[in-house]
């Protein structure tokens, strides 16, 4: 009488069991692409119209080399599929679409994109990595992320490292994608935080005389960021623009658990990166003991407090996206993060075109000294190169040429150049060709708009003072202990001192907990890059 | 009686043996990874004892968030209720467009609380969305939406207020068209005037699918964290921050599984006991008002 | 009792909370036609006088350039909903009304502890069980595939089923069973013929809620699968850039609820024209 149950048991069992058959172990060999005919005669003109007609009409030269349109189409990947993860759209997950589109065209492959949010793209790169399931043969992601990454990645073979616009990539991006004397992230783009403002207010006469006026002080682009936090402060509450409407000092990327630990960073960086003081910036690298709560950091928190008061409305959570739009819609005065917000408010339909400019961080006029204790007294400037967006392989992929041969081809001189060119792409210079006031100039922008830009990007290159990200593994723990206690002091729920011993402390346990000798060898490698040696 | 027996295994086994072998795996591995030391750089089972629940017991941030979880799920499933009951009320009967009010308050339910976050993260912004725009038509101040704490809990409410009181109100609607028509006649008949009829009829009917739909309610609303996600990522500082953002933080974006497995599990015992308690005294406390 | 001001307020009422309600979906709306400049420029709301509208939004979503695909997602939820839906509804039903009508004892465990262990699927934080499913779809070769993630879905699904029936059968007289089986019905075909009929709004209620958290799932979908199967709310949310595109974000959210929107029409039908109050008693 009890049988019924129990078979009904083994039925589902049976169900279960018949289900885990269809697991095949897949492990072919690598797959290669067959040749065929080009399609496109070298030096033919590119453009991006035929894929939508919201695209600009530009045209550019296919530059002949291994990953030109002609090179790539005479690849025949027809049958084979390549799987791609990347960011949402449009930032960097549009022209991972686009030239997933165009590859497709020329090559014959199949290729299959998913976008994710920004939020979402670590775990979902990761777990399937860590699984050893092979989800996807391309993978985009911001380059911090390189020390959970490299175990799984394979590294750019020799023949894509040997290509021109591989050889042409500035020497900061080839050491952010370098990871244990590897390169294993392909360069697709290039980040830094830089300044941006308003031209139209900071060179006008009459503003010049009343902020004189008012503080005594000549107004420029300012140098550091207590000049910063003066005009800041002296703009906000005034109508710059005579829309009636009421504008602002700065517009910062603010939101917790956004990105709001790199604006945090930037502001730091002068304070804290001494160019006599070796040794890491975040930690002490040979005893692992956090810096974050040091005066440096603690001043800097300070002032970021302090420039609550010439934020816009809600500019306390402020994410990338809302910077963007209250500096692209001419709401603030100034804001400084990634090159998107400056592109954009160079795009033809800004309101704001050639009303801006772009500045190096600013740098303070004295830089704690974590040896002697006390505060050098000296100006200081320390760029800091941010993370951005980068792109690999992974080494479970059976498709790996045909993977990096969709990232010589994303990357190719002709792509590029039209990728810088349309904001919301998310693209941004990391060739030492694309530093060339000329190029930009024919986009339509006003010569010193060109030079201010291109001299800002290519200074931060020769600079011997730079601060990195904390490529660690780890490091979004890190990030999110630092962007809570950014946000409890910005709140105004802690001091900022106590707000960073929290940190501290959290790190501590971090480092504790993922080993410290995996964390101290990661951290040299930045230590290594910080110091220039 | 063998018949009976076997029958009544035969309706329930299909339903409760398809959970049960769906969701062992999944719970037998919870548990046994909060006693792991899986992050992200070291997935794996390894034993590390009850450290993870020490360190939950001592997790500050953790204990905040229930308080606040208390007032936020308490104060929004309330909220619900009163305007799901009330709007069921007003569209059960006779009222001009009835199907379309009645359509059109069940809508909200229909969103993906994700994706409407994101849309009510536009609505909320302080210079480019349409709150402050209409506060300022009607002459009163600008409210700093999203960077203060009570209007950032204000704010939070308003959503799960609109998006899930179509819940209550379908829920509610349901019972009031299932209930008998006789108690409303014997009211009627003793001259007892809407709002006694109301205390006296309706309300006493309405016990047992007001007390389930306010304790599933209660589960929903416990779990309360894509709204905080797209809203305020828990800002400013904490205030905002519930079980479900900060579980969502230390588990999917800082991937430190095993310490999250220990926190979900102390969240799933608190939660049950606390839902059971609830449950207890709300069904308790209905039945003595119909007794009365 | 009933005054004269009485239909006045009660008609003020309805309109205040239907402008509360409808209030985010014209925003929505108004954004889809919006773009970069538009909203940089400050709350609008009225096109043509306010700014000039664009279709680039909605162009996103069918396959425009700067968007995604919607409509491959599209069918891939709906199957996913609709299997789903129909696997829980029937096994849900019918556990729910054996425990409606039977008492089960096993050692301490009753009734009541049974319809919990149902419920309490729901309370336990799906951010941990996340790293489980996905080992285990592995396991099974489901990973971004359909099967996969219906499976997942059911366990989010039916309890739902579960609690929502329960409570409507426990409404029907246990007279409707006795009177089928002495008409020479079995147990199953007393369920059939006499108790499902007399349930059918409880049925859609249980189905709606169903439907409601099969489509708008995105926390298991988003992490179970790869490239392969998208359902809707991912295609949507793959919009949540970090400079989002307002526009083309309001258009998807609008297009995604379409479909639950003829749902809670053919819902309301039902519940106006079965006048349920009849079915109970």
């Amino acid at each position: 009488m009890r049988s019924r149950p129990y078979r009904a048991l083994v039925a589902v069992a049976a169900v279960a069991a018949l289900t885990a058959t269809a697991c095949t172990a897949q492990n072919q060999a690598q797959q290669k692409p067959k040749e065929k005919a080009g399609l496109f005669k070298p030096g033919s003109e590119i453009s991006y119209q035929k894929y939508g007609k919201d695209y600009p009409a530009t045209k550019v030269k296919d530059v002949p080399g291994p990953c030109s349109y002609d090179s790539i189409s005479r690849k025949d990947y027809s049958g084979q599929t390549l799987k791609i993860i990347s960011h949402a759209v449009p930032v960097i997950g549009e022209p991972t679409q686009l030239h997933a589109k165009q590859f497709e065209d020329i090559t014959g492959g199949k290729v299959e994109v998913v976008n994710v949010p920004f939020g979402e793209l670590h775990q979902k790169i990761l777990t399937p990595l860590q699984a050893g399931q092979p989800a996807y043969d391309v993978m985009f992601y911001p380059s911090l992320w390189i020390g959970d990454m490299a175990p799984y990645l394979e590294p750019v073979p020799q023949e894509y490292l040997d290509t021109p616009g591989m050889k042409d990539v500035t020497e900061a991006y080839m050491d952010v994608a370098t990871w244990n004397g590897k390169v294993v992230q392909y360069p697709v783009d290039g980040d830094r935080h830089y300044l941006k403002v308003r031209t139209d207010v900071l060179k006008d006469p009459e503003w010049k005389a009343a902020y004189k006026q008012a503080t005594g002080n000549d107004l420029e682009v300012p140098k550091t960021w207590a000049e910063f936090q003066q005009i800041a402060q002296f703009f906000t509450g005034k109508d710059l623009d005579g829309d009636g409407k009421r504008n602002h000092g700065s517009a910062e990327v603010t939101k917790r658990d956004d990105l709001t630990f790199s604006a945090f960073i930037s502001r730091a960086a002068p304070y804290v990166k001494n160019p006599d003081v070796k040794g890491g910036v975040f930690f002490d690298v040979e005893t692992m003991k956090p810096l974050i709560n040091t005066p440096g950091f603690v001043r800097a928190l300070e002032d970021m407090v302090k420039a609550k008061s010439t934020w816009a409305p809600g500019g306390a959570n402020f994410g990338l996206g809302d910077e963007i739009f209250s500096f692209g819609g001419g709401q603030t005065l100034m804001s400084y993060s990634w090159d998107d917000a400056f592109i954009q408010a160079q795009q033809p339909d800004s309101r704001i075109r050639n009303q801006v400019q772009a500045a190096p961080l600013p740098g303070s006029s004295e830089v704690y000294n974590r040896t002697t204790k006390s505060w050098d007294k000296k100006a200081n400037q320390a760029p800091y190169f941010t993370w951005g967006w980068t792109s690999a392989v992974a080494k479970a992929s059976r498709h790996q040429q045909m993977a990096f041969d969709y990232l010589c081809f994303f990357s190719n001189e002709a792509n590029t150049a039209l990728d810088l060119t349309i904001g919301r792409f998310g693209v941004n210079p990391y060739r030492y060709a694309h530093f060339d006031p000329a190029f930009w100039q024919e986009q339509g922008w006003e010569k010193d708009v060109a030079e201010s830009y291109v001299l800002t990007l290519s200074g931060m290159e020769e600079s011997r003072n730079r601060v990195f990200d904390l490529r660690v593994p780890g490091v979004n723990q890190y990030m999110s202990a630092l962007a809570n206690g950014i946000a409890s002091a910005v709140a105004g729920q802690e001091s900022p001192q106590q707000a960073l011993d929290g940190v501290a402390r959290e790190w501590s346990k971090i480092t504790d907990q993922i080993g410290k000798d995996k964390v101290q060898s990661a951290y040299r490698d930045v230590v290594a890059l910080e110091d220039n040696s | 009686m063998d018949g009976l027996r076997r029958h009544k295994s035969m309706f329930l086994l299909p339903g409760l043996l398809t959970l049960f072998l769906i969701i062992i795996f999944p719970l037998l591995f919870t548990i046994r990874v909060s006693f792991s030391g899986w992050n992200v750089s070291n997935p794996s089972m390894d034993f590390i004892g009850g450290a993870n629940y020490t360190a939950v017991l001592h997790d500050s941030r953790f204990w905040a968030s229930i308080t606040r979880l208390i007032l936020l799920a308490g104060g929004t499933v309330l909220i619900q209720y009163v305007i799901g009951f009330g709007m069921a009320l007003l569209v059960w009967r006779e009222v001009r467009g009835r199907r379309f009010w009645r359509v059109l308050f069940l809508v909200p339910m229909m969103t993906t609380p994700v994706v409407m976050a994101a849309i009510w993260q536009t609505i909320f912004h302080e210079s480019l969305g349409p709150a402050n725009d209409l506060l300022g038509m009607l002459g009163l101040t600008r409210i700093p939406w999203l960077t203060e704490s009570a209007p950032a809990l204000f704010a939070l409410m308003t959503v799960e207020v609109w998006q899930w009181t179509p819940f209550m109100f379908l829920l509610l609607l349901a019972g009031l068209l299932s209930l008998p028509k006789e108690p409303f006649m014997a009211a009627a008949i003793d001259g007892a005037g809407t709002w006694r009829t109301f205390w006296k009829v309706t309300f006493p009917l309405m016990a047992p699918v007001s007390v389930a739909a306010v304790v599933i309610r209660l589960i929903e609303a416990s779990k309360l964290s894509d709204s905080v996600y797209v809203l305020t990522s828990g800002g400013p500082g904490s205030s905002t921050e519930t079980p479900g953002y900060y579980l969502y933080i230390q588990g999917l974006r800082d991937q430190q599984t095993g310490y999250s497995g220990a926190m979900s599990l102390l969240y799933l015992v608190l939660m049950s006991v606390t839902l059971t308690v609830v449950a207890t005294l709300l069904t308790r406390a209905f039945k003595l008002k119909g007794d009365s | 009792m009933r005054s004269r001001l009485y239909p006045v307020f009660k008609y003020t009422v309805i309109a205040l909370w239907a402008c509360f309600v409808a209030g985010p979906f014209f925003w929505a709306m108004t954004t889809s036609f919006k773009n970069a400049n538009a909203v940089q420029g400050g709350p609008t709301y009225l096109p043509w006088l306010q700014y000039e509208p664009t279709l680039t939004g909605w162009r996103n979503i069918f396959g425009g350039a700067g968007g995604v695909d919607v409509i491959h997602p599209f069918v891939n939820s709906a199957i996913v909903t609709v299997a789903a839906s129909a696997i829980s509804l029937a096994l849900g039903s019918l556990a729910a009304y054996a425990l409606s009508r039977y008492r089960f004892r096993l050692g301490f465990i009753k009734n009541s502890d049974i319809v919990f262990f149902f419920v309490s699927q729901r309370i336990m934080p799906p951010v941990v069980l996340v790293i489980p499913f996905f080992y285990l779809l592995q396991w099974g070769g489901l990973l971004d595939s359909i099967p996969g993630l219906v499976i997942v879905t059911i366990a989010l699904l039916l309890p739902i089923a579960v609690w929502v029936m329960v409570d409507f059968f426990n409404g029907i007289p246990r007279e409707i069973d006795e009177m089928a089986m002495l008409d020479g019905c079995g147990p199953f075909q007393t369920f059939v013929r006499a108790i499902l009929p007399n349930s059918l709004p409880g049925l859609t209620v249980a189905a709606m809620f169903c439907a409601v958290f099969g489509w708008n799932d995105f926390f298991f979908a988003f992490r179970l699968t790869f490239t392969e199967v998208q359902t809707l709310p991912q295609a949507v949310v793959a919009l949540n850039s970090s400079v989002p595109p307002w526009w083309t974000l309001s258009a998807a959210a609008l297009f995604g609820v379409t479909p639950l929107i003829l749902l809670a029409i053919w819902v309301e039908r039902y519940l106006s024209k079965g006048n349920l109050s009849g079915a109970v008693r």
